[in-house]
């Protein structure tokens, strides 16, 4: 077949220097400096929306409807802080910042310490059906949370725990669980047989060996799951839009009610969401390896 | 007394993998006995089991007499320095090995004692504020000795404990480790695939393969008289030189061996005469180590086999001469069925043979191995038990 | 020989050491995920109270419903554009950023937005898309784009008062007029404090002799008189006017500083005045981002900002994985850079991008917080995706949590073949 023979034929450059394609002479020709200038305006691209959120949170609300927030350059004295000093005056605005904590704190470690115990079983003690267990919980990344929120409701209303801050917590452990115990699971297998067995020798029970010796060890994969738990949570709408009241909203679900006039309270949301934005920019930019490792690792959440 | 003992032992992986095959073994107390073999025969399978951490398919691991199947590993009083150390990569040495203690409820004034102790006996002292990273191969292993010894076990598994270290220092702790071993008066059961470690260290050692026992007993008495053809090939360097001859009765005089063209006479006196003598008109497998070979001057008479040098091998102080002598080889793994069987001879490093160059080789008698070609078993009666 | 379980492999540990390990997660989840798993499915076959049993008529209504079915379309078109997009533009992106340095520093950046929450970012993205150029960056750089090729007429909504009408080309006179007469075009709509500063107070011209004369001024009602020029009144300089005759133009001319304008040489026949529309024209206010055409590409551009970092690093981590090796040897084998890049690096690289596409498919059918902030209230039905529609008919405007559980039923299906994807990947890399 002719296809075999051009497959192997070896192109002979003419002049001694190698032949190169049309797109990489363009390139680099064009140089590394043209992707630079390219990147560049990709990445003022990412930029941009966020600064003009910020420099339109620290403007009054007057000098937001009359001219857009780059206007900032030239009028650098409209600078102001008092849309945080009014929203953190806000009782309601500021419960439902704090709110926000009182959720995603205890969600974040309840969901670290039930996964991290689950995978422990499911990597390192050997039970009847554990493949199929484990199975299912990979199943479960992907589950709409949407199949949840008419029956938890229901149950929830049971319970009394409908509009208060446990029952938005228990939801988000619940669906934060399948992708923390393939995290941690994904970790703890890895962990060298041999560590294990030595601590079993040594005399540990697994409960000592899950304590000394799998989490101590697991610390890196925690930390991710920590961190990417705790933004999750904190980022959440949904969840908080069905099942917390005004007393137990998040500061998301809190500022929604803004969003009717957009125009005119731009001051008001452009402050609340920057506000919602500083500690998860915060633990971002501290622990970026930790979060990034976690988003990957539960790409399929 | 024995502290640990094997009763017909079985394990088959879930696979269906038969990694240890009706194994009976059994170590005194204080007795240091080597499990040796090639990697994948069932060796760690063996420990494993001692430990705890598996349980036998079939038969019963015996310790102090009593029989340990449904006792937990932590609570066997047996201990095990793994082939990759398993150290506690976020304790410190110390940590590391006051681990058994800390999880065994001992106080800490005690443990920082034994700690203490254990550690300047394997001369790691000074290093217990460490972390395992930062410690060289051979602390390593000291630092894994002494977690393994903190606690007093009764028993001592090593699993291949020196295999990830290099050359040197695997010679210096060879010594170390059986020295200590001796002075603590531990028992040990120790697993390699380093027929070196097994003769240098051991006070018995066990051969195994694919899962079977093939032969025990004191190191020397192994290697003089290997009872199958893989235990005589696997001990021993350079390698017996193993070959096909076909045997011949001749009546009254002697038991003839055409090895290729040539003939061996093995005279009725000799012991083993009468054992090869059954295999009259069948071909068996002869065993020669290079200490049974000599270069016989030409024209002298006796059990010499005549063959051309086919390659040199230096070595400094000696050099190895490897000679065809137009004989089947035989490969105990049963592989390479079809090669030529050569003898190789030791000489001076001033002898210089010429490849190519026929020379002859005198075989002494009593020194060569008889082998049944079908099971590889010793021919012949043996000075010892089985 | 007969197997025992590998179950119990270690002697004194046994299956019932797992059952407080996993208690909590298992409880959590069965209660949480699983029940109301199948609870959903049952209750899609009941009415919205809940009391009676229907059959599949959920399911029917839903697929009749014209707001699902604008959910549905919408759903397809983020499915079809969006991981595909982003996918894209993420390989590209992460090659170009293997050429340079600051390639940490630009996935950094890009990544960001993960971090924050959907809602931040619709607000983000509702400020940068709002209609008003003086709020929304998009608007007030397009107008400044569209100012700069055809700038904005100097007299907005301006008009003539009477004796005129509105064409497409402009205010026509409704009268006739000739070489010597004096054309008078007042006009309104227009505030005082616009009018240039050069103007000059407007005076009637005296009839010129063979010249077409007039005056345009800003003829106030309120302290003067309605189409008379009054002494605080002014002229209006630079608008253009046309004398037409036979519907086609014969002259051009503009007012001067105090109003005036002439037609110098007209023939004597009779010609109409014309004010063109240009000088009129309302000035260009950019386009209507969050009306009910633009406003599904608006979110989908949104969630592509959002989700590119994501492609990109995954991406990256999987292009450092190609061994080097392959790569080196398709060069030597004289495989030009791009051919290196179509044979080798892309198949290699295939199933990070599989696994990259599919989860952002799974991403995109749940996407709710981007609509449910981006869109404003009036246009949110043409904006409308499965997950934000099972949330309204449940628990927002509907109340009809039966015809909510079919949804959701239907959104778990979708989601489906994406869980069968993961299981399959789970179990080929176990073994
Ligand atoms: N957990 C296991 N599951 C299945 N097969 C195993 C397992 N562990 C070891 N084996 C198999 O059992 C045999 C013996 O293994 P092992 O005892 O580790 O050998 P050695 O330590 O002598 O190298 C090998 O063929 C190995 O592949
Ligand atoms: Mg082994």
């Amino acid at each position: 077949m002719t296809l075999v023979a051009e497959e192997v034929r070896i192109e002979v450059p003419v002049s001694g220097a190698p032949k190169r394609g049309v797109v990489s002479r363009l390139v680099s020709r064009l140089g590394n400096g043209f992707v630079q200038l390219v990147l560049a305006l990709v990445a003022l691209f990412w930029l941009v929306p966020v600064f003009g959120l910020l420099i339109a949170s620290l403007r009054d609300e007057s000098a937001n409807t009359a001219s857009g927030w780059w206007t900032v350059f030239t009028k650098p004295s409209e600078l102001t802080l008092d849309n945080y000093a009014d929203l953190v005056a806000n009782q309601a605005v500021w419960q439902s910042f704090l709110n926000t904590f009182y959720i995603a704190v205890p969600a974040t470690v309840l969901v670290v310490v039930m996964a991290a115990l689950a995978s422990y079983a499911l990597s390192w003690i050997e039970f009847p059906g554990r493949e199929t267990l484990t199975v299912v919980v990979v199943g479960l990344l992907v589950m709409p949370i949407q199949v949840a929120l008419i029956p938890v409701a229901k149950l929830f209303g049971a319970f009394g725990l409908f509009g208060t801050i446990t029952g938005v917590v228990l939801f988000h452990v619940a669906f934060g669980l399948p992708f923390a115990i393939f995290l941690l699971r994904n970790f703890f297998t890895g962990i060298p047989r041999d560590l294990i067995e030595a601590a079993r020798m040594d005399g540990a029970t697994e409960w000592v060996i899950f304590k000394r010796v799998v989490l101590p060890v697991a610390k890196p994969a925690i930390a991710s799951l920590t961190i990417f738990q705790f933004l999750w949570v904190w980022n959440d709408m949904l969840v908080a839009l069905v099942f917390a009241d005004q007393d137990s909203a998040p500061i998301t679900v809190a500022l929604r009610a803004q969003l009717r006039q957009f125009g005119t309270n731009i001051d008001l949301l452009a402050t609340g969401a920057f506000l919602s934005m500083v500690v998860p920019l915060a633990v971002f930019l501290v622990f970026q390896k930790y979060f990034v490792q976690g988003v990957l690792a539960g790409s399929t959440k | 007394m024995t502290a640990v003992a094997l009763r017909d032992v079985s394990l088959v992986y879930p696979g269906g993998t038969v990694a240890v095959n009706d194994v009976s073994l059994s170590v005194a107390d204080g007795e240091f006995v080597v499990l040796l073999g090639p990697s994948g025969c069932g060796k760690s399978s063996i420990l494993r089991m001692v430990a705890g951490l598996q349980r036998p398919t079939r038969g019963q691991v015996v310790l102090d007499g009593a029989p340990a199947d449904d006792v937990p590993a932590r609570s066997r009083g047996v201990s095990m320095v793994f082939q990759d150390f398993a150290l506690y990569p976020h304790l410190t040495v110390g940590d590391n090995i006051g681990f058994p203690l800390d999880v065994s409820g001992c106080p800490r004034q005690e443990r920082t004692e034994r700690i203490a102790e254990v550690a300047d006996a394997f001369g790691i002292g000074d290093l217990l504020g460490r972390r395992p990273a930062e410690l060289s191969g051979g602390q390593r292993q000291r630092a894994a000795m002494a977690r393994a010894i903190v606690r007093g076990p009764r028993v001592l598994l090593m699993d291949e404990p020196l295999s990830n270290l290099d050359a040197v220092l695997r010679s210096g702790l060879r010594a170390e480790i059986a020295g200590l071993a001796r002075s603590l008066g531990l028992t040990v059961l120790y697993v390699t695939h380093d027929q070196i470690e097994a003769q240098t260290m051991a006070d018995r050692i066990a051969v195994l393969r694919n899962g079977v026992l093939e032969d025990e007993g004191l190191p020397d008495e192994v290697y003089r008289h290997p009872a199958t053809m893989h235990v005589a090939a696997f001990l021993g360097s350079p390698r017996m030189s193993l070959f096909r001859a076909y045997v011949q009765v001749v009546v009254d005089s002697h038991v003839a061996l055409h090895v290729g063209g040539q003939v061996i006479d093995l005279p009725w006196p000799d012991m083993r005469a009468r054992a090869v003598a059954h295999y009259d008109g069948e071909d068996i497998a002869v065993g020669a180590r290079t200490e049974a070979l000599r270069p016989a001057p030409p024209g002298s008479s006796g059990s010499v086999l005549t063959g051309q040098v086919r390659h040199l091998e230096h070595h400094g102080h000696e050099t190895l001469v490897s000679v065809d002598v137009g004989a089947w080889g035989v490969e105990p793994s049963g592989l390479h069925e079809l090669r030529t069987g050569e003898l190789v001879l030791r000489v001076r490093p001033d002898v210089r043979p010429v490849r190519g160059e026929h020379v002859g080789v005198h075989l002494c008698l009593e020194q060569l191995h008889f082998f049944d070609l079908a099971d590889g078993r010793r021919i012949g009666p043996r000075g010892r038990r089985r | 020989m007969k197997l025992r379980q590998s179950v119990d492999a270690a002697p004194g540990r046994s299956p019932r050491q797992a059952i407080p390990f996993l208690l909590p997660a298992l409880v959590v989840l069965a209660a949480l995920v699983l029940y109301p798993l199948v609870f959903s499915l049952i209750r899609s076959f009941f009415d919205a109270g809940g009391d009676e049993f229907v059959g599949l008529r959920n399911y029917v209504d839903t697929f009749t419903d014209p707001r699902t079915l604008t959910a549905f379309r919408n759903n397809v078109i983020w499915v079809v554009v969006a991981p595909a997009a982003v996918t894209g533009i993420g390989l590209v992106l992460a090659v170009l950023t293997e050429r340079i340095r600051w390639a940490t520093a630009f996935r950094l950046v890009l990544f960001m937005p993960m971090a924050i929450s959907l809602f931040a970012s619709g607000i983000i993205f509702r400020l940068v898309y709002e209609e008003a150029p003086e709020q929304g960056v998009v608007n007030a750089a397009l107008v400044g784009v569209h100012d700069l090729f055809s700038p904005s007429s100097q007299y907005p909504g301006a008009r003539p008062r009477d004796g005129y009408t509105r064409t497409e080309e402009g205010y026509v006179a409704t009268a006739p007029s000739r070489a010597g007469d004096t054309v008078m075009v007042p006009l309104t709509g227009f505030s005082p404090q616009e009018v240039p500063a050069r103007a000059l107070p407007a005076s009637q011209p005296a009839t010129g002799n063979g010249e077409l004369r007039g005056l345009v001024w800003l003829d106030v009602s309120v302290g003067g008189n309605a189409g008379k020029v009054d002494p605080i009144e002014r002229g209006l300089p630079g608008i253009g006017l046309e004398a037409v005759r036979d519907g086609k133009v014969v002259a051009r001319t503009t007012t001067g500083d105090d109003g005036r304008f002439t037609f110098p040489d007209l023939a004597s026949d009779e010609v109409v005045v014309r004010l063109p529309a240009s000088n009129f024209a309302l000035p260009f206010r950019g386009l209507t981002w969050l009306g009910p055409s633009l406003i599904t590409p608006v979110i989908i551009s949104s969630w592509i900002w959002i989700m590119t970092g994501f492609a990109i690093t995954f991406i990256a981590a999987g292009l450092s994985a190609i061994p080097r090796d392959a790569l080196e040897a398709a060069r030597v084998d004289g495989a030009t850079e791009w051919q290196v890049f179509r044979r080798v690096t892309i198949p290699l690289l295939s199933p990070v991008l599989l696994v990259v596409f599919v989860t952002l498919v799974i991403n995109v059918l749940k996407i709710f917080e981007l609509v449910f902030v981006i869109a404003p209230g009036s246009v949110q039905s043409e904006a409308n995706v499965l997950a934000l529609q099972m949330w309204q008919v449940s628990f927002g405007t509907g109340g009809d949590q039966g015809a909510g559980s079919a949804l959701a039923v239907i959104l778990f299906l979708l989601v489906a073949p994406a869980m069968l994807f993961n299981i399959r990947r789970f179990r080929r890399e176990r073994s």
